[in-house]
């Protein structure tokens, strides 16, 4: 049997015909590992542990008579490799094939609640729950064929799906036949012993996707690919702006529309339910509406914006006393540095099928949070939450921006309304205005040198983007970072790194600055201040060495720009090398050197197809992406005006990950993504003199003269 | 629901299809909805992700913004017709082998572009790939894994 993916991983589900998670567990004898303990184990994070009540669905992992293996995490795949690499976890604690594991994700009615864990961290949180369910569960299957056949535990190997008897490996019996049809269910209470990275034969190693096929055959299902019997198709009433509210809606024309099912409206929703997508685009251009507009913002004014409605959220990473520090010091070199709203703009915009079944409802969306997906649509409907299910088909990019529960609350509350499945999916220009974007910021660094050169203050003002990757890495003896909360003119949520990657732009060209200024190499000079933070300092040596750093001469017209960060426990160095057509003043990114560090690295290929992937989305902040509106209206709703890295692009990547096996798994390719625009605004002032220090870093301003 | 009186006739993957629809609907959303060909993607609706290339006659057109009439009486291979006697197509096989995908949203489109491309060009250089793929978008940024998987089915065809 194949392992299920993307293609098959809910089919069971269509028409609610399929059993449910509880009904699956119980139905058939097997071994069920479950968590009880309310604390996190290894890299757990944060309480994610459920508290008390404990019941099937905290099972993670389940061996079934047949011997298959299934493992039911409540990540979704979103194109981070999850589930491939979740399977080789279990599979090498289990020393199971790997094409024994079945990995169910993001199912609300058959996997663990997520407490909130981002995609892009999943590996680190739910790798370590499944890596211990199956070491768990390892030792519950050892242990009893040690008692069937009077052995020691010792005198049991496992391997190869089946228990074997060490003195007689004549003597085996398979994983799941062990339970002998007894339903088993053991809860963690202690940790059991994970198996030695150095016996590791699956984890260590590439694994092929397990969605794999289903991506090259088209089968893959995609939320907007769910068909239901009876299934009708929807589209929203959009406002002319942000922030406009209903005053009518004349709904009696659309309504009267050739397959038009019914127009709802609920206070300053309306929808469309029509029997074809094209009908009810057709009958929703036809209703006319009355809006009154709000205050109307616009880009021209966004910095400043930002700063007169900042208040003091926090203040972190404080250490000495900056001001005097400040005051004190030889030279002090101030600036400050400007990051745009980033659209996500994953190439499957936000879908969601709901399907109304008896007194529950269904609904098959593309989102990175299942669970808060399941509130949003019980609370919006005013359902027990448990009378909602939400399954996560394979989602088309997510990127931090499919967290918004919307359009799965406006198609179950459609579907509600006409009693049938209903199809919502948005539209390109939807997806691109009618999302939250990735906060824009203002973030003013100070900083104060001694006598001996040594940045002996560092105080940054951080307006809007939050604290995140905002402690310097570096081991400044005098430091503060204020975090401003601000009025955000448009909407703004979670996004890859989300303040990251402007915290280490504002950081990493502020110390390039610097160092130009005494005249002194920006890597002898990182190094210098990053005492203390060992694995930074192991991935700025090693990407200085590899590149050849100290040796380099760059020809005139020719950059190279470096930069370190640090998110969701990894460290990433990145060199850029840049080209600047000096009459044009157009940019090219030839080259880009990212040495990442990478815990216990699951799958060697899939994390550098991820730091691949973070190098290209790194380049389009770094250089073109930025949101732009004129009162109130998004004018970047097409890749047209809002564009994104191309093939012509994609600069020759070359990819050190310094593994740490004894360290638990961690998360994607976030710290090289926060590192690509600082390294990239440093080549240019390398190639060009030119210090740059707002983003996107256009080619119009490098032209000579301006 | 019928919407014309005079069907359309489409040969979808090999196979006669007859379909009672509007002439000006596009062909993205006869094949979808019409007739359950979900492989096709709608990334844009304007032609400028290529999602949703198809090969209509073996040239690669966007079915996006393609009248459904424009296919009247002629073949359209999407990424479901790509498949023969159960072999992938040796396109499909490289993105496989080289894992050219992320989410995987963008693949059957790009699968489709270079099945056309190596049709045309059989030995590319990485710059003709790249020229000759540029109107594909992928957000995840595989893009120097599908230059190699292009390379690599061409390599294989060749043969």
């Amino acid at each position: 049997m194949k392992p299920r993916g993307a293609d098959d991983s809910s089919k069971d589900e269509c028409g609610g015909s399929g059993l449910t998670r509880r009904e699956f567990l119980q139905a058939a004898g097997g071994v069920v590992v479950l968590f009880s303990i309310a604390r996190p184990l290894e890299a757990g994070g944060g309480g994610s542990a459920p508290p008390t009540a404990v019941g099937d669905i905290n099972a993670w992992l389940r061996i079934g008579q047949d011997g298959r293996i299934t493992v039911f995490a409540p990540t979704p795949e979103v194109g981070q490799g999850l589930r491939t690499e979740l399977a080789q976890l279990a599979a090498e604690e289990l020393s199971a094939p790997l094409s024994s594991v079945d990995v169910i994700l993001g199912d609300t009615d058959r996997v663990p609640a997520d407490a909130g864990v981002s995609a892009s961290s999943a590996l680190s949180t739910i790798g370590a729950k499944v890596r211990q369910a199956a070491a768990e569960a390892r030792e519950m299957v050892a242990s009893m064929a040690a008692e069937r056949w009077g052995v020691p535990r010792a005198g049991v190997v496992i391997e190869d799906g089946r228990a074997v008897l060490a003195s007689d490996p004549e003597t085996f019996v398979g994983l799941g036949e062990l339970a002998g049809g007894r339903r088993l269910v053991r809860r963690l209470e202690r940790p059991a012993p994970l198996k030695p990275a150095a016996e590791h034969t699956l984890v260590g190693r590439p694994a092929p996707a397990i969605d794999g096929p289903a991506y090259v055959r088209g089968k893959a299902r995609f939320a907007g690919d769910v068909r239901l019997p009876d299934l009708t198709y929807a589209k929203v009433l959009r406002a002319p702006c942000l922030g406009a509210k209903l005053v009518r809606a004349e709904t009696g024309v659309a309504a009267a529309q050739p397959g038009v099912i019914a127009v709802v409206q609920e206070d300053d929703f309306v929808g469309v339910v029509a029997v074809r997508p094209d009908l009810a685009e057709r009958a929703l251009r036809s209703i006319q509406a009355t809006w009154e507009e709000g205050e109307h913002a616009s880009i021209g004014s966004l910095y400043q914006d930002l700063r007169q409605s900042a208040e003091l959220e926090q203040e972190i990473a404080v250490r000495g006393d900056v001001e005097t520090a400040l005051a004190g010091a030889r030279q002090g070199y101030s600036a400050s540095y400007r990051t745009p709203f980033a659209a996500h703009a994953p190439i499957e915009p936000h879908a969601a099928v709901a399907s109304p079944q008896g007194e529950r409802i269904v609904v098959y969306v593309g989102t990175e949070r299942p669970f808060g997906h399941r509130t949003a649509v019980a609370e919006a409907l005013g359902m027990p939450p448990e009378k909602v299910r939400v399954i996560v088909p394979a989602v088309g990019g997510a990127f931090g921006g499919k967290d918004g529960p919307d359009v799965a609350v406006d198609a179950a509350r459609l579907a509600r309304a006409v009693g049938r499945p209903v199809l919502l999916s948005q539209s390109r220009v939807e997806e691109m205005s009618w999302n939250y974007f990735r906060p824009a910021a203002v973030i003013d660094v100070r900083c104060g040198v001694t006598e001996k050169g040594e940045i002996a203050a560092w105080d940054a003002d951080v307006f809007n983007c939050g604290s995140r990757g905002a402690e310097p890495p570096y081991a400044f003896p005098n430091q503060r970072v204020r975090v401003y909360r601000c009025n955000s003119p448009l909407p703004q949520g979670p996004w890859r790194g989300l303040g990251g990657s402007a915290n280490a732009f504002a950081r990493e060209v502020h110390l390039d600055y610097v160092a130009s200024e005494l005249g002194e190499d920006p890597v002898a000079v990182r190094l210098r201040h990053l005492r203390g933070d060992a694995g930074m300092e192991r991935v700025v040596r090693a990407a200085a060495e590899r590149y050849g750093w100290h040796d380099r001469r760059p020809p005139t017209g020719l950059g190279a720009g470096f930069a370190c960060a640090a998110d969701d426990g990894s460290c990433a160095a990145v060199v850029a090398d840049v080209e600047v057509e000096r009459a044009s003043g157009q940019v090219r990114v030839r080259r880009v050197l990212v040495v990442q560090d990478g815990g216990l690295v699951v799958n060697p290929d899939n994390l550098r197809s991820q730091i691949e992937g973070a190098v290209v989305m790194g380049l389009g902040l770094a250089l073109r992406e930025a949101v732009r509106y004129e009162q109130g209206r998004i004018l970047t709703g097409s890749f047209a005006s809002y564009p994104v890295p191309t093939f012509r692009e994609a600069p020759s990547v070359e990819i050190v990950v310094l593994p740490d096996p004894a360290s638990p798994p961690r998360g994607g390719a976030t710290a090289t993504l926060c590192a690509i625009a600082p390294a990239v605004a440093n080549a240019l002032f390398d190639a060009v003199g030119k210090r740059l220090r707002e983003l996107p870093l256009a080619s119009v301003r490098l032209r000579a003269g301006t | 629901m019928a919407e014309t009186a005079r069907p359309i006739v489409i040969r979808v993957n090999g196979t006669e299809r007859s379909l009672g629809v509007e002439r000006s609907r596009s062909l993205l959303s006869v094949l979808r909805t019409e007739l359950g060909l979900t492989g096709t993607k709608y990334g844009c609706g304007s032609g400028e992700c290529g999602a949703c290339t198809v090969l209509l006659q073996g040239q690669p057109v966007r079915a996006c913004t393609t009248p459904v009439s424009h296919a009247e009486g002629r073949s359209v291979t999407t990424i479901e017709g790509l498949v023969r006697e159960g072999q992938l197509h040796p396109v499909q096989q490289a993105f496989l082998e080289v894992q050219a995908f992320h989410c995987g949203y963008c693949t059957p489109g790009m699968i489709m572009e270079a099945v056309a491309l190596l049709r045309k060009n059989p030995n590319p250089t990485e710059l003709t790939i790249r020229e000759e793929m540029a109107g594909h978008l992928c957000r995840c940024g595989t893009y120097g894994r599908v230059i190699r998987a292009i390379q690599s089915a061409a390599a294989k065809m060749r043969k």
